[in-house]
């Protein structure tokens, strides 16, 4: 099974790559794993309290190109966003914009808990309480 | 999923005589090799409990006697539909060998039958000091390869990737030792009829312990790979 052009495309030229001061208050950081496959994931971000916007954000993944590919799309993704509209990002997004066959579906709902867990990170942080944990659509 | 009712529950009753078909392997009243049903798992086909514990021997032992008696090799002058079950079944029983006789793949194979083992699409939970640590193992990693390729101090090099192979090692050992005391765990459930919650536990730390197992694997899959390379 060959990868699709877009997950190639990101795993070669991966954005975001790097971490943020996990104590900063404003960065939340998720930490994520995929345990039948062995995967990883780091996503962080950096959020304007005031503006609740992602200003930045940053990933390490240790997995699979999709894997690489979904956490990379996800940055580049959540970037500009305000918390509420990065918290709608579904894995199914993911799985439609990189062409993710069924086996690797379960990389993109990786990359939508990665986000999820960041923003409850920093939420955390802020005393914002944390939104039932709602779990990934398939 | 669409299944006709034909394949789901194939019939109890033997596909030859017609008579109602009791035995595992063979037909107690025509003698006839039988199909396999969906109720057939591994642990039933050597009728063997549902329990983790297996003497090696009597599952070699076990093996033999049913490959004998379910070998293509008997069957060439039966009937088509002979043959076919006969190779069918042969296949069947090569692949519960294997499962079983592996304590690992055992593990796995029984917390799937139970349902308690998710898979692919389905979400695992691991948890977060599991994954801070395979996060900075897997960082460590990645600096000793990035050394290795910058040209750095090979032999230093080598020493700290022999050093986290054998790291690694023991945490398998460690995580194997821990997996084998809750396989007892489970067998006790089972002797002593434990009710579903108790034995639901049980399955659940069997299920965090293959999680763990699976991720020191990798990395030490991982660190052998480049040592290989070193």
């Amino acid at each position: 099974m060959a990868y699709s052009e877009k997950v190639v495309e990101h795993y070669n030229n991966p954005r975001n790559v790097g971490s943020l001061p996990k104590e900063d208050p404003n960065v939340g950081t998720g930490l994520v794993g995929a345990p039948e496959c062995g995967d990883v994931m780091k996503l962080q971000m950096k959020i304007n309290p005031d503006t609740q916007i992602i200003e930045e954000a940053k990933f390490k993944t240790f997995g699979c190109g999709s894997a690489i590919a979904s956490s990379s799309l996800a940055t580049e993704w959540v970037k500009g966003k305000t918390v509420q509209e990065a918290l709608s990002i579904k894995n199914t997004d993911i799985v439609r914009e990189l062409s993710l066959p069924p086996v690797k579906i379960h990389c993109s709902v990786l990359a939508e808990d990665a986000i999820k867990a960041a923003i409850g990170d920093w939420k955390k942080k802020h005393g914002i309480e944390a939104p039932v944990a709602e779990k990934a659509a398939h | 999923m669409t299944a006709s009712t034909t394949t789901t529950n194939p019939p109890l009753i033997c596909w030859n005589c017609h008579e109602r078909a009791r035995g595992t392997h063979f037909c107690p009243s025509c003698g006839k090799l039988q199909q396999i049903t969906g109720s057939t798992d591994y642990f039933s086909l050597f009728e063997m409990p549902r329990k983790l514990w297996i003497e090696m021997n009597a599952l070699e032992q076990k093996f033999l006697q049913l490959s004998w008696k379910l070998h293509p090799d008997n069957f060439v002058n039966a009937t088509d539909t002979e043959r076919e079950l006969s190779l069918k079944r042969s296949s069947e029983l090569n692949d519960a060998y294997r499962v079983l006789r592996d304590p690992v793949a055992r593990v796995e194979y029984l917390l799937g039958l139970e349902n308690m083992r998710k898979e692919g699409e389905h979400k695992q939970q691991a948890p977060p000091e599991l994954l801070e640590e395979v996060f900075e193992l897997n960082e460590s990693l990645d600096e000793l390869r990035e050394a290795k390729s910058s040209g750095g101090d090979l032999g230093a090099l080598k020493a700290r990737l022999e050093s986290a192979e054998k790291n690694f090692g023991e945490k398998l050992g460690e995580v194997d030792a821990q997996l084998q005391a809750t396989a007892r765990d489970w067998d006790a459930a089972v002797d002593a009829t434990s009710d579903e919650a108790a034995r639901k536990k049980v399955m659940g730390r069997l299920n965090e312990l293959l999680n763990r197992r699976s991720y020191i694997r990798n990395l030490a899959v991982n660190v052998a790979k480049e040592l290989g390379e070193a």
